[in-house]
């Protein structure tokens, strides 16, 4: 009988970076994929949290949808510690009361984020995709909106992944990475972002 | 990098005013967030708008008092109403009332991201549209929009209609920068040539060399480089009527040249041998005295009689401090609207300064000044610092009957900042750094009304 393999994302305590937490159950690749292309990015380490149960409260059972702006409050509330950001991955379908569905969602400038799988295994003519398709989906949805929460908004420029895309063919259209004026835009932000936690942290210690 | 754009979500439920306001935000622009529709017209004295996402149902004046207010106010900003789901006939009368589209929620995020798009060109057009209806009223050069109601103008407007419809040729005189090509506009609008082109030519900035084929056009193989023939302004100006600005600047030659067009109204191309009918009625300006250029051999007798049938003076501004302040208003809105500020009048101490100026530049130094004023203005309301700049002294040396005792200053600097503040007791008092109550008792104390 054939040994089943011990997953291979490694679940470490948050070193305070980049967290990716999976809200309900989310297969390993997912988990994987999404840590490593956040990670090459923003050239930070990257941690993935064990699995977290979705908050009943967030459900909107007229809609059948949670409401992904209760999920970015969950996170941040319970499971950001010390991470500079958090990014929460679902398989649930996700919306916010004004819009019938999202792919993902985060403030500008935010703690959190959330981005969801619900819609993106099919094509625009309801066909399942292919395993990478759905994959190289997920890394564009989830780069997007780690983006915004370092205040990078939409780009306009060609097919940057901080482009808008409120359609599957606009997901697919787009590159999973940044065009060069985002990603200059980026490296700043997270500079800065690290100086000021650094900053906080000595002023932590000396009080 | 284009103009950031500038959103309002006016509803009074927070979770639909920060979903809609994050979403918007990410496409690069300033979200500001209203809970009322008092609120958001409180908003909009302070910031212009391009478009405002506004709730139906809110307590107070509601999502169609203030969308009738903004209609009226604020036409070019565009709004779209925001419903519930079977509630759609409050958007057909929202509709009816002037909004621009309406949501219905919840809404598609495709379409949503559409609308934004197709709002945000809607409104560069209906901008576009307020321009061009400038421009052509400018082109047009109609007298009812060429600012003035002082007696000198309003004689002038009544030369104009008299000699318009005439075929004599119109000589202006007049300072720089009194307006010379808008009056020779509005001649040729009031003409039978109105059908035809207005063709100016700035004699002064076109090179002598380079004149005669300006003017008259030139055949193929006329002169090295001449590998087509070209049109000259005369054949251009075909039907309508030609404006040589700055008659006083052209040379000797070409006089005799536009003389002999001007008697025989036939011409020839450069390098052309056959002659060609000339149909224009002429229309020339300058500031130079032209009597005295004659006498002194710098101006033919001859061309300044056949360009000089009818005279007409445009005074300069300073003989027409009446209308400065009706061009202050007409270029104060015209400016705010170009330069997208929200910027609206003048304080009583910056029109008189404006008045009481000189103005050697005439007409047109008042435009630029103006510009500058309201291109630099923070507020709504543009102050005598503004204008510091052009007379020093007035601002700076007390006149005979301003404040003598501290009291005296004191009213007098009160008002001034409520004028500016427009009344606003909060405004007046933040800046004023006392607290309301103060303000309030200073106003009782000294009998203040607006």
């Amino acid at each position: 009988m054939k040994k089943k393999e011990p997953p291979r994302t490694v679940h470490r305590p948050p070193s305070g970076y980049i967290s990716v937490v999976p809200l309900g159950h989310i297969k390993e690749d997912v988990l994987r994929v999404v840590a490593d292309s956040i990670q090459g990015v923003l050239r930070l380490p990257v941690d993935v949290t064990p699995e977290v149960g979705l908050p009943e409260s967030a459900f909107m059972s007229a809609r059948n949808q949670y409401n992904v702006l209760d999920l970015i409050k969950f996170l941040e509330s319970n499971h950001a510690g010390p991470s500079l950001k958090v990014l929460g991955v679902t398989a649930k379908d996700i919306a916010n009361p004004i819009l019938t569905y999202v792919f993902g969602t985060a403030f500008m400038d935010g703690k959190a984020a959330v981005v969801s799988t619900a819609r993106l295994q099919l094509s625009v003519n309801g066909e399942l995709v292919s395993r990478e398709q759905f994959l190289e989906r997920v890394v564009k949805a989830a780069i997007h909106e780690i983006g915004h929460t370092f205040n990078i908004p939409h780009c306009h420029k060609d097919h940057c992944v901080m482009r808008a895309s409120n359609s599957l063919t606009e997901l697919d259209e787009k590159m999973s990475y940044l065009c060069d004026y985002c990603e200059l835009f980026l490296a700043e932000a997270v500079g800065d972002a690290l100086r000021t936690r650094s900053a906080q942290t000595r002023q932590a210690e000396s009080g | 990098m284009g103009r950031k754009n500038r959103f309002m979500v006016v509803d009074d439920e927070l979770i639909v005013r920060e979903s809609l306001a994050a979403w918007l935000e990410k496409e690069n622009a300033t979200v500001d967030r209203a809970e009322s529709g008092e609120q958001a017209l409180d908003f909009m004295e302070r910031n212009l708008y391009d478009i405002l996402f506004v709730d139906i149902k809110m307590p107070g004046m509601g999502g169609f008092g203030l969308l009738e207010k903004v209609k009226q106010f604020y036409p070019t900003t565009v709004v779209v109403i925001i419903t519930a789901y079977g509630t759609v006939d409050h958007a057909v009368k929202a509709m009816k009332l002037g909004a621009d589209d309406f949501l219905v929620k919840p809404f598609d995020p495709e379409g949503l991201g559409l609308l934004v798009t197709k709002l945000l060109e809607h409104k560069r057009l209906l901008e576009e549209k307020e321009y061009l209806k400038d421009e052509v009223i400018r082109v047009r050069g109609k007298t009812d929009e060429i600012i003035g109601q002082s007696p000198q103008m309003t004689a002038l407007f009544e030369q104009i209609m008299e000699i318009a419809p005439t075929e004599s040729s119109v000589l202006l005189l007049g300072e720089t920068g009194t307006g010379k090509e808008l009056i020779a506009r509005a001649i040729h609008a009031n003409s039978k040539r109105l059908g035809g082109p207005f063709v100016p030519i700035n004699c002064g900035a076109i090179p002598e060399s380079l004149m005669e084929s300006e003017i008259f056009g030139y055949e193929k193989g006329s002169f090295t480089g001449a590998v087509r023939p070209k049109k000259g302004l005369i054949e251009v100006a075909e039907g309508g009527t030609l404006f040589l600005d700055e008659v006083g600047e052209i040379t000797p030659k070409m006089q005799v040249d536009l003389l002999r067009v001007l008697q025989d109204r036939t011409f020839f191309r450069v390098g052309g041998v056959e002659p060609l009918k000339a149909d224009f009625r002429l229309i020339s300006a300058t500031h130079r005295d032209l009597n005295h250029e004659v006498a002194a051999g710098n101006f033919r007798q001859d061309f300044f009689y056949r360009v000089n049938v009818i005279t007409l003076r445009v005074p300069p501004l300073r003989e027409r401090r009446d209308d400065i302040p009706l061009l202050v208003m007409h270029f104060l809105k015209r400016f705010a609207r170009e330069t997208n500020r929200n910027v609206d009048s003048l304080s009583e101490q910056a029109m008189k300064i404006l008045t009481d100026y000189d103005w050697p530049g005439n007409v047109r130094e008042l435009e630029n000044v103006i510009e500058r004023a309201v291109v630099t203005s923070r507020k709504r309301v543009i102050t005598g610092d503004a204008f510091a700049y052009l007379n020093p002294l007035q601002v700076c040396v007390p006149q005979g009957n301003s404040p003598r005792t501290l009291e005296e200053a004191e009213i007098a600097h009160i008002r001034r900042i409520l004028d500016e503040e427009e009344w606003n007791i909060s405004r007046a008092a933040k800046v004023l750094d006392v607290d309301r109550t103060t303000l309030h008792k200073k106003i009782r104390k000294y009998g203040l009304q607006r």
